[in-house]
């Protein structure tokens, strides 16, 4: 794009093409030029202690004293904060932020074999299968995924190590980059020769062309928004007035910033939010005291139109997967886990459940969920040391008398396997609690009906919450009959009529189980269940979880587990294989 | 010109009637009721709704034959007037080979001997109830055989194409007057559409209306679209009655177990 011709040209044609106007006043503000440049990246995640380790040890970016939301990674920086996110970069305004490593392949072969033990990166094959692809005339390429859903690109560029690019998506390339080389005084040139570009003193702004639609806007993904600096914060406010590129966010000191320059928010080109700061940014301390205050403000729950506390919409479980049932030794004297703690708790948790899975699933998974994990000590609320209670005499007999469990690779039967694995249901307490994946609920109302659905293995039920008569006693089936009422604004389901083949953690035929649902904030359900078995326990206890709104989905994906259920013929095959090779073994024996 | 009939079983008779003569008055004669009025002004249609006839083991007239000899007359196929307008499924010739070689492998070859998700417009004329519920921006049907449901997104404009294919598809719905009108489609084309081997692909697509005819039934007319099966859309039409008993409720009916002697029995072993 040539600046001066098109400006040429303009002084004829103005009024006619207005796109060429706005680039002529773009050049125009290019000759008041300020040096600024690309200072940050800031990226939302759900563990900013791990995201820190990671960036360092494998991208080579070093940790800033004083500051623990932030990695320096040579020409820019990287701020982290603990958000829940609505998806990756890929797709969005941002697509990626790219790398350059001096030697591309055994960087590749380092993070392969990092994957393999499980730190949730996500490499990425071309569709020969090869990890690194050369790129005639430009530089070696490879992709990853960071383990919390940033897309990153390494190239092997010996000119630039380090941090390389940022790669946009845009509508139109051409006049995105022009933007970004008017605003901020970055050059426009050929990247190699080959990509069209800016460069601002060693970084680069590349833009590849989006065809399916707009892309997706930055804020609320992982690439939240990208920074510049600017030396001068009032010059440029001004020239940005002048250019019709309004503030969304005027130019100030934020609440707890850890320096004294000013940062502002602009909306750049095809959803891209931009901040602006002044030398000496040093990012925002992480309010907490503000967010406790958030939560305990008094929150009126909505009504449905025909006047029932209105719980309706999609949920997840997921920020409480990793809450164990029973408080750990660990925490004894804890009354809430630190939001690092729980990150950690849930990756362990994460890489535990998913072991037997094959690599790529695993490292996917890991990035998977976005939602910060719950810092909850553990589920069981009452009793309130945090324990179960003990367990009959009775029970403790029937433990100890219990015939041994049939491994899988002995399953005679889909009997053998239990009803989760045979796409059944994981029983009425089983089936709301929070697992690796599949966490959905939707919540659904009309005057005088909540239907319930749970997406793993795809379980719906309907509660009337009008008193009515409810199942005979010659009718009993795996979820019950669910009895409902409102008690204020809190849900209360009664589940009778239970056929008993299912058991939580060893829970009788005669468990009676009693559920509490209530919305406690606009993205929050509370989920309470209580179980009473005195045949099994000695007191009735209680487990509490939250629910989190997922607005990311419109329905829940059909988990259609028994349709699909492969794993139950390769078991069962699996199992069939060992007797028939034994039978051979000892028959040779004989 | 309609028709001023005033007791809602005669009127129901003259539709049946009409609905198996193929007439044309029944667009006129379905304006005639008013139905009750939701929260939101449109017919209330909450409730719990069964199909009655033989649909469900072909969409097609069919007379009555043998089932598995070992359950007698209990398993036999119990003749049955069809639901087709017109009477005829226009088939293209391949798939109508397709049809009769589902037919002869049947019943094992058909999804729901299996216990797998029914599909549209197969769920709504099962032999079982079904419940619908009218929450604030979305109607869901809950189907008591293997679970089945359907969420219904209300007054979406520009829906967003179905991200992959499920047994259950998506759905949009609108009311045009008092007609519930739902596009369905996103389907995996594995389900079937009866006992009888009628089929569609990946391809289907299907237009449901639901009219409140009276307090306690609706008509359901589903218009089969599906241009790799079908050389033309073609149409069924039934009544769907409101189950009347107080304690009436749509019990769960998981058939997996049901399902795993066909699915895994030649890699089970047994006791001897």
């Amino acid at each position: 794009m040539k600046c001066r011709t098109i400006f040429k040209e303009t002084i004829f044609t103005i009024g006619k093409m207005s796109s060429y106007f706005i680039t002529a006043l773009l050049c125009m503000f290019s000759a008041a030029v300020f040096a600024a440049k690309p200072h940050h990246i800031t990226i939302a995640l759900s563990n900013i202690s791990e995201a820190i380790s990671w960036y360092e040890e494998h991208l080579d970016c070093q940790a800033i004293p004083g500051r623990d939301d932030t990695v320096n990674c040579g020409n820019t920086e990287i701020e982290f904060f603990l958000g829940r996110t609505v998806g990756g970069s890929q797709g969005t305004g941002v697509d990626r932020i790219g790398f350059s490593v001096a030697d591309l392949d055994a960087k590749m072969a380092e993070l392969e074999s990092v994957g393999v033990r499980g730190s949730g990166v996500r490499l990425v094959r071309f569709d020969d299968g090869a990890l690194v692809r050369e790129i005639p005339g430009l530089y070696k390429t490879a992709f990853i995924t960071d383990p919390w859903g940033t897309k990153i690109e390494l190239v092997q560029d010996e000119d630039l190590l380090g941090f390389h690019h940022i790669q946009l998506n845009s509508v139109d390339p051409s006049e995105a980059l022009n933007f970004y080389s008017q605003v901020f005084g970055g050059e426009r040139a050929r990247l190699k020769g080959v990509l069209d570009g800016v460069t601002f003193d060693g970084i680069w702004v590349l833009a590849s062309e989006y065809t399916d639609g707009r892309p997706g806007i930055t804020q609320g993904r992982t690439i939240d928004h990208i920074g510049f600096e600017v030396a001068s914060f009032d010059e440029v406010s001004m020239e940005m007035s002048r250019l019709g590129v309004e503030f969304r966010q005027e130019p100030a000191v934020p609440d707890n910033a850890r320096s004294s320059s000013r940062q502002a928010f602009i909306l750049g080109p095809d959803g891209v939010t931009i901040s602006i700061v002044e030398p000496g940014w040093e990012g925002i301390e992480e309010e907490l005291a503000a967010a406790e205050a958030q939560s305990t403000e008094l929150y009126v729950i909505p009504r449905t139109p025909w006047g029932e506390p209105d719980i309706q919409g999609i949920w997840t479980a997921d920020a409480a997967h990793g809450i164990p049932l029973q408080r750990g030794i660990d925490v004894a004297g804890t009354d809430e886990l630190t939001p690092e703690e729980a990150a950690a708790r849930r990756e362990r948790g994460t890489l535990n459940s998913i072991w037997g899975y094959d690599r790529e699933w695993r490292d996917t998974t890991l990035g998977y969920v976005t939602s910060a994990p719950s810092t909850q000590v553990a589920m069981v609320i009452d009793p309130p040391n945090g324990q179960l209670p003990e367990t009959t005499a009775a029970y403790k007999e029937l433990v100890a008398n219990a015939p041994p469990r049939i491994p899988p690779q002995r399953a005679r039967t889909p009997e053998d396997l239990g009803t989760y694995v045979r796409c059944i249901t994981r029983g009425p307490v089983g089936m709301m609690m929070p697992s690796i994946y599949n966490n959905g609920l939707q919540i659904l109302q009309s005057p005088g009906n909540v239907a319930i659905q749970k997406e793993m293995i795809h379980e719906t039920r309907v509660i009337s919450t009008e008193p009515r008569e409810g199942f005979g006693d010659g009718l009993k089936t795996w979820l019950g009959d669910s009895h409902g009422r409102w008690e204020g604004d809190t849900l209360v389901v009664e589940v009778r009529n239970l056929n008993g083949r299912t058991s939580y953690l060893g829970s009788s035929p005669e468990m009676k189980l009693t559920q509490r649902f209530t919305r406690t904030g606009p993205n929050t359900l509370r989920y309470e269940f209580t179980v009473e078995d005195p045949a099994v326990w000695t007191e009735p206890w209680t487990g509490m979880f939250n629910f989190i709104k997922d607005d990311n989905q419109i329905e829940l994906v059909e988990y259609a587990c028994h349709e699909g259920n492969y794993g139950m013929t390769n078991t069962l095959s699996a199992a069939r294989t060992i007797d028939a090779r034994e039978a051979e073994e000892s028959e040779y024996q004989e | 010109m309609l028709l001023k009939i005033k007791p809602t079983a005669i009127r129901l008779n003259l539709l049946l009637i009409a609905l198996l003569a193929g007439a044309s008055a029944i667009s006129q004669e379905i304006g005639d009721f008013q139905p009750e009025a939701a929260w939101d002004g449109n017919p209330d249609i909450n409730g719990i709704w069964q199909a009655i006839g033989t649909a469900h083991w072909d969409l097609q007239d069919h007379e009555a034959s043998a089932g598995l000899p070992e359950m007698g007359a209990i398993g036999s196929v119990p003749p049955g007037q069809g639901v087709v307008v017109g009477g005829e499924i226009p088939y293209q010739d391949w798939a109508l080979e397709k049809k009769q070689e589902n037919w002869a492998g049947r019943p094992i070859a058909d999804p729901e001997t299996k216990c797998y998700l029914p599909g549209v417009p197969r769920a709504t004329y099962l032999p079982y109830p079904f419940q619908i519920l009218q929450g604030t921006d979305k109607i869901m049907i809950v189907y008591g055989f293997a679970e089945a449901n359907r969420t219904i997104h209300m007054n979406v404009e520009n829906p967003e194409a179905p991200p992959l294919d499920t047994w259950m598809g998506r759905s949009y719905g609108n009311w045009e007057g008092n007609t519930l009108v739902v596009e369905a489609q996103g389907f995996l084309g594995e389900a079937w559409f009866d006992r009888a081997g009628n089929f569609a692909s990946s391809a289907l697509r299907v237009t449901e209306r639901y009219t409140p005819i009276s307090p306690d039934a609706l008509l359901y007319e589903a218009t089969i679209e599906d241009p790799t099966v079908f050389t033309r859309p073609w149409q069924i039409r039934m009544p769907l009655y409101r189950r009347l008993e107080p304690n009436a409720r749509v019990v769960e009916y998981k058939c997996v177990e049901f399902s795993e002697e066909i699915l895994y029995g030649h890699l089970m072993k047994k006791e001897e």
